[in-house]
C-alpha cells in the first residue's frame, strides 16, 4: 500500500481516536445520562454490545497458543504473536469500554477485595483481570527484544518470561475458557430481556465455541489487511488452516445452537416472519452456514477470495449474534437509542487500539520473530493546499491540527446523519402530565415540547372543595370520567382569559364560527375525534408550530369534552323548560355499563 | 444490629388502596428523596432515582403500588460482583454504595425491573426501596406503611402475612383472586399482593415462573471449578502427551537415519 493511503487511514484512525476523546470528555464532565441515551429500563447498551465483541475477536489469542505451545503446532508460531497482540488489544479495549460505561469507574478494584462468587460479572472481572496480565507477560518478550531493553535485568525477565511460558499459555487458556462462557452466562438470569431465539441455558457454551471461531477468522482478516498494509505476502496456507479450524468449531455452533432450539421447541419462532426472525435467519444462513459450506470446500478455501469472504462472514455471523442479542433484539419497555457521544466512544476505542496495533506493527518484531519490520514510513509531503497559518503541514503541529479538524469533521456529519435524538441524549417521551412534590404540583406539557407547566393541582383541589362543599364534587370539576393521567379540563375552560390565542385550541369558539353542528365535518373527516382532526395549518395557512410541537394541542378538549359540549346545555335548558329532569340526567343518553370508561353514548339527533 | 423479627414484610392489599400517594409523600420525607425532577432517563412507571414507590394503575384501573419486593432470592443481590447489594438477615434488601462500582447488573436482572439509577449524577447511585431498614432498627415501621389511611399495607412476620393474607382471601373470595402474589414466583418475596385482579404486568413479561432467578446463574457458575480443573487437566495432559510423542518420534527418525547411515 502507498505511504499516502496509510497516512490517510491513520489519520482516520486518529480523528476517530479524537472524537471518541472529546466524547469522553462529555462523558466524565456531565454523567451518563447527559452523554448517552441509557436510561433506567435500558440500563444496558451499545458499549455492552462492543465489549462481547471485542472479547469474542479476541478468542484468537488463547486458541493459538494452544495450537502452538499444547498442541506442538510448530508451524503455526509465525502468526502467533500476532494473534496474542490482537487479543491483547481487544482485552484492552475491553477495559477501556468498561471504564466509560462503569458508573463509579474510580471503584473498578473493588472484586478484588469485596469476593461474591454467586456473581458472573465477579467471575469476568476476575477472569478478565488475570489473563490481561497473562497476554501482557505472553506479550512482553516481544517488547523485551527492542534495542531499548539490553540491560541485564530486562534480558533476565525476558528468560524468566521464556521458561515460564507453558504454565502461562495454559493458565490463559484456563481463563479464556472461564470468561469466554461466562460472557454469555451474563444473559442466563435474564431471560425477560433476552428474545427467546437468542437465549439458550447454553449460551455459555456457545459464546465460548464462537469465539474460538470468530477469534481465527479475525486472525484471517488480521492477516489479509496486514499484508495489504505492509505490502508483504500473506501466509496463505497458515491462514487456509486456521479456516479448517474454524470451520469444526463453527459446525459444533451451529449445531448446538439449532439443535438446542429445536430441543426445547423454540425454532419454529424462527419462521414466524417477523424482524427477530429474518435477523436469525441471516445470522445463521449467511454468517453461518454459507461460510461453513464455503470452508468445506478445499479448493474455495485455498483461494484468496474464498478464504476472506468466509471469514467476513463468520466475523459478522458472530459479531451479529453478540449485537443481536445485548442490542437489537434485547426487549426493553421503553425504546434506547445510543447517543452521540456513546457511538463516538464505541468507535474510539477501537480505533485507538488499531493505531496501537500499527505502532507495535511497525515498530516491534510482531510479525517476524528475528527482526521488527522498521518500515514506520515518514510522513509524505501531501501537495494539498493547508489554510492554517499556524503550523506546518508536516509539523507535528499541523498534524495533531489536521486530525483534530478530521475528528470535528466526524462529529459533524455524525450530526447531520443521526435522528435528532441521538445527538442529545435520552430518546423518551415524557408523559404529558407527571406527578411532583407528592402530587402537590403536576407538571403537564400540553404539546410535549418539553416546557412544563406547574399546575397546583393540590390547591385546586382543596379550594374548589371548600367552594362544592364535597370532594367528590371538586374532582368533578375538572376531571368527568377519565383518570387522573388521563386529560382533565384545560386551564383556558375555567381561565377564560388564559392562553387561549397562545397554545390551545378553542374548540367551542372554532365550533361556532363554522357554524355549530353541521360543521364537524369541516376538520373531522374520517370520524369524530381528535386524532383524525385536521391539522391547524389547513385552514391558518401561515401559522407554523415549533419542530417537534404536535401539530395540534393535545391540551385541547377531548372528544368527549366536545361531544358534550354540543348536548349538554341545550339538555340543561330544556329540562328546565319543560320540567323534565330526566333530561340533564347522564343516563337518559348513556347506557351504563359496568366500566365506567367504556360509556357508550346514544347520540340522537334530536 | 438486628431486628426482632426474623423475616419482615409486608402485605399489600390493593383492594384497600385508594391511591391516595400519602406513601409515597412519607417516602419521599423518610428517605429525603426531594422534588422530582424530569428526566428523558424515567420510566414511564414513576419509579426514579428520586421516587422509591409508585402507584400505578393496572391494566383494569385497580390501584397498585410499585417498589422493591425484597425476594427471598433476590437476582439483584446474586448478580451483584461485590456485594454492593445484599440481603439482611431478616429479608431485605440493601444497598452499600461505598462498594459499588456502578455495572448496573442489578438493573438488568431484576426480574420486576425496580433498582434505579442516579443518570443526572457523574457519582452515580443505584436507588431502591430499602423498606426504612433503620426505621425498623429503632422499632418503627416503614413510612409508608405508617402513612397509609386505609390500611392497605401491612407490616410484619412473613408468615404471619402469608397467614393474614389467606385469611382475607378465605373471609371474602369474591374480592380477591385465589393467589398471594409473592409466595412462590421467583422463590417468594417478602412483599406480599392481594388483588382482585392479576398483578402479572408488575413482572417484566407477564407471570413468572416459580424458579428463583440465582439458580438460572448458579447452574451454570457453580461448574466453574470443575471446568477450571478439566480444562488445565485437559491442557497439561496433552501438551506432555503430545510433546513425548514427538520426541519419541523424533528419536526414532534419528535413529533410523543414524541406522541408515551404518547400513
Amino acid at each position: 500500500m502507498a505511504a499516502q493511503y496509510r497516512n490517510w487511514i491513520k489519520d482516520g484512525l486518529w480523528a476517530l481516536a479524537i472524537a471518541g476523546m472529546a466524547a469522553a470528555v462529555l462523558r466524565f464532565t456531565f454523567g451518563l445520562g447527559a452523554s448517552t441515551g441509557l436510561n433506567d429500563t435500558t440500563p444496558w447498551g451499545l458499549w455492552i454490545a462492543f465489549k462481547l465483541c471485542f472479547v469474542a475477536l479476541s478468542g484468537g489469542g488463547f486458541t493459538l497458543a494452544a495450537m502452538v505451545y499444547v498442541f506442538h503446532l510448530e508451524s503455526f508460531r509465525p502468526i502467533l504473536r500476532r494473534a496474542i497482540l490482537l487479543a491483547l488489544l481487544g482485552y484492552g479495549s475491553f477495559i477501556v469500554s468498561l471504564l466509560f460505561d462503569l458508573g463509579l469507574p474510580w471503584h473498578i478494584y473493588m472484586p478484588i477485595i469485596h469476593w461474591q462468587h454467586h456473581s458472573v460479572m465477579f467471575e469476568i472481572a476476575w477472569c478478565v483481570m488475570l489473563y490481561f496480565t497473562v497476554l501482557t507477560l505472553e506479550f512482553a518478550p516481544v517488547i523485551l527484544e527492542h534495542d531499548w531493553f539490553r540491560h541485564p535485568i530486562f534480558q533476565m525477565i525476558y528468560r524468566a518470561l521464556h521458561v515460564a511460558v507453558i504454565p502461562l499459555v495454559i493458565t490463559g487458556i484456563v481463563l479464556s475458557t472461564l470468561h469466554q462462557s461466562s460472557l454469555g452466562a451474563l444473559i442466563l438470569i435474564m431471560p425477560h430481556r433476552v428474545h427467546p431465539l437468542w437465549y439458550s441455558p447454553w449460551i455459555p457454551v456457545l459464546f465460548f465455541i464462537s469465539a474460538i471461531a470468530a477469534g481465527l477468522m479475525a486472525l484471517v482478516l488480521e492477516g489479509f489487511l496486514v499484508e495489504r498494509w505492509l505490502g508483504s505476502q500473506v501466509k496463505l496456507d497458515l491462514l487456509e488452516r486456521l479456516g479448517k479450524v474454524a470451520a469444526f468449531a463453527l459446525a459444533l455452533y451451529l449445531a448446538l445452537r439449532l439443535g438446542d432450539l429445536w430441543a426445547r421447541g423454540t425454532l419454529p419462532a424462527a419462521l414466524d416472519g417477523s424482524w427477530q426472525s429474518l435477523l436469525f435467519g441471516a445470522e445463521v444462513l449467511i454468517g453461518g452456514l454459507l461460510p461453513l459450506t464455503l470452508l468445506t470446500s478445499r479448493k474455495i478455501r485455498q483461494t484468496r477470495e474464498g478464504l476472506l469472504t468466509s471469514a467476513l462472514l463468520i466475523v459478522a455471523g458472530v459479531v451479529s449474534q453478540r449485537m443481536s442479542l445485548s442490542l437489537f433484539t434485547m426487549w426493553r419497555p421503553a425504546p434506547y437509542l445510543p447517543s452521540l457521544a456513546e457511538i463516538l466512544i464505541a468507535l474510539g476505542v477501537p480505533a485507538a487500539a488499531a493505531l496501537i496495533y500499527l505502532f507495535f506493527v511497525e515498530n516491534l518484531a510482531v510479525l517476524d520473530e528475528k527482526a521488527p519490520l522498521k518500515i514506520a514510513p515518514a510522513r509524505v509531503q501531501l501537495p494539498m493546499t493547508w489554510p492554517f497559518p499556524f503550523a506546518e503541514r508536516n509539523s507535528l503541529n499541523g498534524i495533531i491540527a489536521h486530525r483534530s479538524g478530521l475528528a470535528v469533521g466526524i462529529i459533524a456529519v455524525m450530526l447531520a446523519v443521526l435522528p435528532i435524538q441521538t445527538a442529545a441524549s435520552g430518546a423518551l417521551p415524557l408523559n404529558l402530565v407527571q406527578p411532583a412534590r407528592g402530587w402537590r404540583i403536576l407538571w403537564i406539557d400540553g404539546n410535549r415540547a418539553k416546557y412544563q407547566v406547574e399546575f397546583a393541582h393540590a390547591e385546586h383541589q382543596e379550594r374548589l372543595a371548600k367552594e362544592m362543599g364535597s370532594s367528590e364534587e371538586a374532582c368533578q370539576t375538572c376531571h368527568h370520567l377519565n383518570l387522573p393521567q388521563d386529560e382533565a379540563t384545560a386551564c383556558w375552560q375555567c381561565h377564560r382569559d388564559y392562553l387561549q390565542a397562545v397554545n390551545i385550541f378553542d374548540h367551542t369558539r372554532h365550533q361556532q364560527i363554522l357554524g355549530g353542528n353541521a360543521a364537524c365535518q369541516e376538520c373531522h373527516t374520517v370520524e369524530h375525534t381528535r386524532r383524525s382532526a385536521a391539522a391547524c395549518q389547513e385552514c391558518h395557512e401561515t401559522m407554523s408550530p415549533k419542530e417537534g410541537q404536535a401539530a395540534f394541542n393535545p391540551m385541547a378538549p377531548a372528544y368527549l369534552d366536545a361531544m358534550h359540549g354540543l348536548c349538554q346545555d341545550c339538555h340543561a335548558q330544556q329540562a328546565a323548560a319543560q320540567n323534565r329532569p330526566e333530561l340533564a340526567l347522564c343516563k337518559t343518553c348513556h347506557s351504563l355499563q359496568e366500566n365506567p370508561s367504556e360509556l357508550q353514548a346514544a347520540i340522537r339527533n334530536e | 444490629m438486628s431486628l426482632a423479627l426474623k423475616h419482615v414484610g409486608v402485605l399489600v392489599d390493593v383492594t384497600r388502596c385508594i391511591g391516595c400517594n400519602q406513601c409515597i409523600e412519607a417516602c419521599v420525607v423518610e428517605n429525603d428523596l426531594g422534588e422530582l425532577r424530569h428526566t428523558p432517563q424515567q420510566a414511564p412507571d414513576g419509579l426514579s432515582d428520586r421516587r422509591f414507590a409508585a402507584i400505578v394503575e393496572s391494566p383494569q384501573g385497580a390501584y397498585v403500588r410499585k417498589a422493591c419486593r425484597h425476594c427471598l432470592q433476590p437476582a439483584c443481590v446474586s448478580v451483584c460482583p461485590v456485594g454492593a447489594m445484599y440481603q439482611t438477615p431478616e429479608g431485605v434488601v440493601l444497598y452499600d454504595y461505598a462498594k459499588c462500582m456502578g455495572c448496573r447488573y442489578c438493573m438488568m436482572a431484576c426480574p420486576y425491573g425496580i433498582p434505579r439509577y442516579e443518570w443526572g449524577s457523574t457519582a452515580p447511585r443505584v436507588r431502591k426501596c430499602n423498606l426504612c431498614y433503620e426505621r425498623l432498627q429503632n422499632g418503627q415501621l416503614p413510612a409508608c406503611v405508617e402513612a397509609c389511611p386505609e390500611q392497605a399495607l401491612l407490616f410484619g412476620e412473613r408468615d404471619e402475612l402469608l397467614l393474614e393474607a389467606r385469611r382475607r382471601l378465605e373471609r371474602s373470595p369474591n374480592k380477591y383472586l385465589p393467589v398471594v402474589y409473592g409466595e412462590q414466583e421467583l422463590g417468594g418475596t417478602s412483599v406480599l399482593y392481594i388483588s382482585p385482579e392479576p398483578l402479572d404486568f408488575l413482572g417484566f413479561h407477564g407471570a413468572p415462573g416459580d424458579q428463583p432467578y440465582p439458580e438460572l446463574t448458579w447452574n451454570w457458575l457453580s461448574r466453574t471449578p470443575s471446568v477450571a480443573l478439566a480444562m488445565g487437566g485437559l491442557m497439561t495432559g496433552l501438551f506432555w502427551v503430545i510433546g513425548r510423542r514427538m520426541q519419541a518420534e523424533e528419536k526414532r527418525a534419528a535413529r533410523n537415519t543414524s541406522s541408515s547411515h551404518e547400513a
